[in-house]
């Protein structure tokens, strides 16, 4: 093993760091705020709107985050009249061709994780909140949201994680995150293993950290579910 | 003296369950009714109609004299006109739940400000300090900050009333206030519920405890498969009883 490669390696992959974490804390903050709207289609009496978030849903989580990818990124090119259009500024980047398959496929599974949240919300929480007089909007952001979040916050700290390993897909569309950075060094060294064990351990770091995050979130948020001292 | 309550010609059915018939019932300012009877003779329903938890088929409730405006849909089930006045009614008729429902993710003291604050618009401080006075009406003012999961059900039952007696209610509906309660709390909910009435709140009660019935109504109900078998004050009802279905029930239940 070639120690001195990997020390030399470490602080060329951290200048990718930017980047990935810029992919993960974008698509995860737009993708979240989202999936809350989806989840309410999802749950929607209306049989149009159900529909649309369940196809929404089945088609984002049965496929490749990679196809995904890769289908923006190639397949949106080839329409001329989105080439002639003003977003074409934007689809000709791959940075935002990764935010936007990140944030589609990331809105997916959140809002199937926030809709189990919300509907374990018991009836009675919403009944009493009913006979207060709250309704629609006020009965939501105070009383069922809040709980949904954190009953859904555990499952959701695990999309985190899985959306921090999910961005090192987008080396594939030739961005210069952490893998794609690694992947480069590894075509002119020729050392995969010792440039990916330091690329493992940076992203091993970023999910401590997010670990860490949630679980002050949960200590913070849910002092009711561990016993009083 | 305009009444409190009143329900006039109340239907509800489950399915092909007709589970109450025809039901008209009167609460004055400051009258405290008890309503008994068999589990599924349609009194938590009767009471959940009043705020419309379960919207009847057919009838009419006044709250203060002001009738909750209903319309057919296009199924021909009842449902409100305006959802901004089934609210503001509802604010004003506070219920007590047989399972409490305080909500998980507030402290005691948060659950009986929230609805102050956000539905009536009540300044914060004055509505913290209010909630203050009544956790301490209701003997838990200690228990002000701990979530409810860390309370017994005596004491979350207490919390409830307070949190219902913060929106300063005109009528109060207790749903089986003690039934989830281990016998030995159930005298602490009991005692808090007499101090009410003994300050002339109007309240409205499914209950099973005869006794307490018995001390502090001024009307007893006995409901039996959807209709008001018997309507008596406390003394000619467990004393006097008039109906054969009562006199059994009273048999059973004393």
């Amino acid at each position: 093993m070639n120690y001195e490669l990997m020390i030399e390696t470490f602080p060329k992959l951290l200048v990718g760091l930017n980047i990935t974490i810029q992919l993960v804390s974008i698509s995860l903050f737009v993708g979240f705020c989202f999936a809350i709207g989806l989840a309410l289609l999802r749950l929607s009496n209306n049989l149009f709107l159900n529909f649309f978030a369940k196809t929404y849903v089945f088609y984002f989580r049965g496929t490749p985050l990679l196809v995904q990818i890769f289908l923006i990124y190639y397949g949106i090119a080839q329409f001329e009249f989105i080439r002639e259009s003003f977003v074409w500024s934007f689809f000709k980047e791959p940075y935002w061709c990764a935010i936007l398959a990140l944030t589609l496929n990331t809105c997916a599974y959140s809002s199937e994780i926030i809709r189990g949240g919300i509907q374990s919300v018991s009836f009675g929480q919403i009944e009493s909140a009913k006979s207060t007089g709250m309704s629609g909007f006020l009965l939501y952001r105070r009383i069922i949201l809040p709980i949904a979040f954190r009953q859904a916050l555990p499952a959701y700290g695990n999309e985190m994680i899985l959306m921090v390993k999910a961005t090192s897909l987008v080396s594939t569309i030739t961005i210069m995150d952490i893998t794609g950075i690694a992947r480069l060094i590894i075509a002119k060294t020729f050392s995969p293993v010792e440039i990916f064990i330091v690329a493992g351990l940076i992203y091993l770091t970023i999910n401590f950290i997010v670990t860490r995050l949630v679980n002050f979130c949960e200590i913070k948020l849910t002092p009711y579910l561990r016993r009083a001292n | 003296m305009t009444n409190a309550l009143q329900i006039k010609n109340l239907k509800k059915s489950f399915g092909n369950l007709e589970v109450i018939k025809d039901l008209s019932l009167t609460a004055k300012k400051g009258e405290v009714i008890c309503i008994i009877g068999t589990s599924g003779s349609g009194k938590s329903t009767l009471l959940r109609c009043v705020n419309l938890l379960e919207t009847p088929d057919s009838g009419e409730v006044y709250v203060n004299g002001e009738l909750i405006k209903m319309k057919k849909d296009k199924n021909g089930k009842l449902i409100p006109v305006e959802q901004n006045q089934v609210d503001r009614i509802r604010s004003k008729l506070s219920m007590v739940f047989q399972d409490f429902n305080l909500w998980s993710h507030m402290t005691v003291l948060q659950n009986v400000i929230e609805a102050p604050i956000h539905v009536q618009n009540i300044d914060k401080n004055i509505a913290r300090k209010n909630g203050y006075q009544l956790l301490e009406k209701v003997g838990i003012a200690e228990k002000a900050d701990q979530y409810p999961s860390n309370l017994s059900g005596g004491q979350q039952q207490r919390a409830a009333i307070a949190r219902a007696l913060a929106m300063n209610p005109d009528v109060m509906l207790f749903d089986e206030p003690t039934s989830s309660l281990d016998p030995e709390l159930v005298g602490e909910v009991l005692k808090v519920m007499q101090t009410l009435a003994e300050e002339g709140r109007t309240m409205i009660i499914v209950t099973h405890e005869m006794g307490f019935a018995k001390g502090v109504s001024s009307k007893v109900i006995f409901l039996d498969q959807g209709r008001i078998e018997e309507e008596e004050t406390p003394d000619k009802f467990f004393n006097n009883p008039q109906s054969l279905r009562l006199k059994r029930f009273l048999a059973a239940n004393l």
